[in-house]
């Protein structure tokens, strides 16, 4: 084979191959069609600046959950909604946090409260206060406490450490029978909760634990 | 044509030589046959290993280091879109290394042959991350490095039951059974 038909053969073959690649291969764990949707709905995300990898990650969820192809392409495609609703409210940001801000928006947070959160921190990252507020909420704790207590402890400046801590203390305490409000509203004041009431035969220590 | 005594005698002299004949040796014949036939009989191996020249136009080898660079790029890229290396921290707390916590997690499960984990950070492959099983009681323990930030997780427990942690507040599922959530904390 003369060696300018042999380049020219490579080059084709390169060219046509793009496409392929382009497309994340753990994709390949979804049927072909869903495969194919999910992947024009990266590269839109791709397209409007957002990150892709918690779109994947979606996707992969579903697959591993053997759900149905139409609904995972209905989850990634909410999913990609709400990181571009969450970048609108924090006016940018990093994946970590547009995903995190995208968990507190679809917890019921006003978008508005992203924006506070962003002017109260200043530079700091936004996503370990965005996990929290989304925590809270799904622990059962108002809305608007639950906004008010994490922009107010970003006001005073604490430390991602904080507010995991936080997160622990509030969520050990509704364990206990604390109303999850007061819990919260107690706790980011520094205090002890309140009237733990714990119910008959509740047990605790079983779950996920730090090192 | 010029007859010989008329020639220089230097070129006559060469002249002679070139008119004697060149008789070639007994066995060329057969020695020559011999090369004909070895000749025939190489295989694609020896084309492939004999050195040839090879003629390129500029353009044409332009072409080809562009398509290298374009496959070689790609590659790199698919690569590196197949999911990050594990970083485990081996430095102490406050260290580049030390943004990744080692984070445990803790299931009840009595009676499970295989418990996995299963998460944002490995993909949701239950043959990631499988948990061992402690020496009584049915609890399954496994450690995991995890990146600052929000991460949502389930056990799979014996491959088909999907099982949030109780003891984790929960993200609200798309597919029919809840996620668990764990924040992990960064230097700060």
């Amino acid at each position: 084979m003369r060696m300018p038909a042999w380049i020219a053969l490579l080059g084709g073959l390169t060219l046509a191959a793009a496409p392929l690649a382009a497309q994340d291969a753990r994709l390949a764990r979804l049927d072909p069609t869903t495969g194919a949707v999910v992947a024009r709905l990266v590269d839109s995300a791709r397209a409007a600046g957002l990150p892709d990898e918690p779109l994947v990650d979606k996707a992969l969820e579903g697959a591993s959950k053997r759900a149905a192809g139409a609904r995972i392409a209905d989850a990634v495609r909410a999913l990609l909604v709400d990181l571009g609703r969450a970048r609108d409210a924090l006016g940018g940001g990093s994946e970590a946090e547009l995903t995190a801000g995208a968990a507190a928006l679809r917890a019921g947070v006003a978008p508005g409260t992203l924006g506070e959160l962003r002017r109260a921190r200043g530079a700091e990252a936004l996503s370990v206060p965005l996990a929290t507020l989304a925590d809270l909420v799904s622990r059962g704790v108002p809305v608007e406490t639950a906004q008010a207590v994490v922009v107010a402890l970003a006001a005073r400046g604490v430390s991602d450490a904080g507010y995991v801590e936080l997160r622990r203390v509030v969520e050990a305490d509704i364990g206990a029978g604390v109303p999850p409000a007061a819990a919260a509203s107690v706790r980011a004041q520094g205090g002890r909760p309140p009237d733990k009431v714990v119910p008959p035969g509740q047990t605790r220590g079983k779950g996920v634990k730090k090192s | 044509m010029t007859p010989d005594h008329e020639l220089d005698p230097l070129v006559r002299r060469a002249a002679e030589a070139l008119r004697r004949s060149a008789a070639p040796g007994p066995g060329f014949d057969t020695r020559l046959m011999a090369a004909v036939r070895a000749e025939a009989a190489r295989g694609p191996i020896d084309w492939l290993l004999r050195p040839r020249p090879i003629r390129v136009a500029p353009l044409a080898a332009l072409a080809g280091a562009l398509a290298l660079a374009a496959v070689v790029g790609i590659g790199t890229w698919a690569v590196s879109r197949s999911g990050p290396a594990p970083v485990v921290s081996s430095g102490a707390p406050g260290e580049t290394a030390a943004a990744v916590q080692a984070v445990r997690f803790v299931v009840a499960a009595p009676g499970a042959r295989r418990v996995a984990l299963v998460g944002t950070f490995n993909d949701w492959d239950p043959e990631a991350t499988p948990l061992h099983a402690e020496a009584s009681g049915g609890v399954w323990v496994v450690e995991v490095p995890l990146e600052p930030g929000r991460h949502e997780y389930a056990f799979v427990v014996d491959g088909e039951q999907w099982l949030a942690d109780p003891a984790a507040p929960t993200a609200a599922g798309d597919f029919g059974t809840p996620n668990s959530v764990v924040t992990v904390a960064g230097k700060s």
